[in-house]
């Protein structure tokens, strides 16, 4: 087990002894700074593939790429009660918060983090409030929230997101993207992956992004709007269904060259092809309204 | 001949449900639940039929006259110049009936009345199959989600108790969505009422039972590690 290379700093001001008149300003400065949060700066070293773990009561979470064989993690802990634990098993980074004294309320039991990872580190994360934004990483990634919103750009790998009433953003991500939420919403933009699945209960559902070859992409709510926007050289097969709500299509289908064995015959439903019908797509929606729109 | 599969139940059904029961055919009834519901629809339709029978209603004069009309067009029967020349005044039906089945040759004339019969029946009988099976899907429905719900309510009054002492935001949130998602299942509940045979709303359903397990199951893990 390694702990890493540790640097503590508290704050970011460094304090002027310089001149002997900012000395009485000097220590009540640095009486007013050790009251504040504590930064900590660990760095591990790691080969390929690490898989980097985070457990985080509360916090806000940045993840970014770099092109250092290294896991950079700054913490900043709530207050002294709260303590930050990184330990590297092999080519494992194991980051979880605790607290160190009982009269800590669950409310402070908060840390922010800034972590640097290899671009190819696996992910998975933990934060139950607050917020989770991941850069660069090209890994595959699991991240799992209660309250919390998920922001990822450029990402790749398999991505698994659960949130509960988080909401989710993924913009310019590739690999396969499986995600599911109560009440929060998605908007899925620019993306490249040829694996979508999406399903919210009451949350909103915004697809823009490329309909790869061979590629199934199936969006579900119970309610709120489903909307996929499309362009004109897409190509899919399309399936729509609303069983109390409405769906309004701008995309000329022609009837769907595939069969459907198993159509549905309840609410409103709209089947077939656009261009070649390449890709799959599945809409569904309990009361909520399907829009399937062009893109500007 | 050995009865594997519904396939070969089939076979068997017309002399099944006259009343006559292989052997053979009863071990694949006994555990094949869609083939023993064929048979008690069908066996619903006959009781039904019956029941109508002994009604002893008359059928209506259009039921006769395209009887007629259609046993004449297949040179069953011929019409009569003396009917042609039938004066204004209208006979009794009893005279017309008697004289018309007089000329129908008997095998045609029960062939008819079987067909009708026959027709009457299927279509009386597709309301009462629609009842049959909304019933059954909506019994198949209760007894998959009745358990589960029952099950989910106790520990709902277990593990929420337990997690006062979470982050009030995350207790916020986790209780404000078991909310949404109980609403959410009497909604599908109330849709699967309505239309017990929709497959959508009983997948929906589902999925809010397994949202509410998964709500309870988040509730329940952080009341333990906050113990």
């Amino acid at each position: 087990m390694n702990s890493g290379h540790l640097v503590h700093t508290q704050g970011t001001v460094k304090a002027s002894w310089k001149t002997a008149g900012l000395l009485v300003p000097g220590l009540l400065l640095c009486s007013t700074i050790s009251a504040g949060p504590i930064r900590h700066e660990q760095h591990f070293k790691v080969d390929a593939h690490p898989v980097i773990t985070i457990h985080n009561p509360e916090g806000l979470i940045t993840v970014k790429a770099w092109t250092k064989a290294e896991v950079m993690i700054i913490s900043m802990p709530a207050s002294t009660e709260v303590e930050v634990d990184a330990e590297q098993m092999g080519n494992r980074v194991d980051v979880s918060t605790r607290s160190i004294s009982d009269s800590v309320a669950p409310g402070d039991l908060r840390a922010d983090f800034q972590i640097n990872v290899p671009e190819d580190a696996e992910l998975q994360i933990h934060n139950d409030a607050g917020s989770v934004n991941v850069a660069n990483v090209l890994g595959d990634m699991n991240v799992e929230t209660v309250a919390a919103g998920v922001d990822l750009e450029d990402t790749s790998g398999y991505l698994t997101v659960k949130t509960v009433g988080g909401s989710f953003q993924c913009v310019r991500c590739a690999g396969r993207i499986e995600v599911s939420s109560i009440t929060g919403s998605f908007r899925l933009i620019d993306l490249k992956s040829a694996h979508v699945w999406a399903q919210t209960s009451t949350g909103n559902i915004l697809f823009n992004g490329a309909f790869l070859p061979n590629g199934t992409y199936s969006l579900k709510n119970y309610s709120g709007v489903i909307e996929v926007r499309f362009s004109p050289t897409d190509s899919f097969d399309m399936s729509a269904t609303s069983l109390k709500g409405k769906v309004v299509n701008e995309a000329k289908l022609t009837p769907s060259t595939h069969e459907h064995h198993f159509l549905p015959r309840w609410g409103n439903a709209l089947f077939g092809t656009f261009n070649q019908g390449r890709a799959k797509v599945e809409l569904t929606s309990f009361d909520g309204t399907i829009n399937i729109l062009k893109r500007d | 001949m050995a009865v594997n599969n519904c396939k070969d139940f089939l076979k068997h059904l017309e002399t099944w449900t006259a009343g006559e029961h292989p052997p053979e055919a009863q071990p694949h009834l006994r555990s094949c639940a869609n083939c023993r519901g064929l048979v008690q629809d069908i066996d619903a339709i006959r009781a039904e039929a019956r029941s109508w029978g002994g009604l002893e209603t008359e059928p209506h004069e259009r039921v006769w006259t395209s009887l007629r009309a259609q046993l004449e067009q297949e040179g069953l029967i011929r019409s009569t110049e003396t009917e042609q020349l039938v004066p204004t005044a209208v006979p009794s039906h009893d005279s017309w009936l008697s004289g018309f089945f007089a000329r129908i040759p008997r095998p045609a004339l029960a062939g008819a009345y079987l067909s009708v019969l026959v027709a009457l029946g299927f279509a009386l009988s597709g309301p009462l199959t629609k009842q049959t099976n909304e019933a059954r899907w909506l019994e198949g429905t209760q007894v998959a989600t009745s358990p589960l719900s029952a099950r989910l309510n106790t520990f709902e009054q277990t593990a929420v108790p337990a997690s006062r002492d979470l982050n009030p935001a995350v207790t916020a949130s986790l209780h404000q969505n078991l909310a949404i998602v109980d609403n959410y299942i009497l909604l599908c509940e109330k849709s699967v009422q309505e239309e017990p045979q929709n497959e959508v709303a009983r997948d929906y359903l589902y999925e809010a039972y397994q949202q509410k397990a998964y709500l309870l199951a988040q509730i329940g893990e952080r009341g333990e590690n906050i113990q």
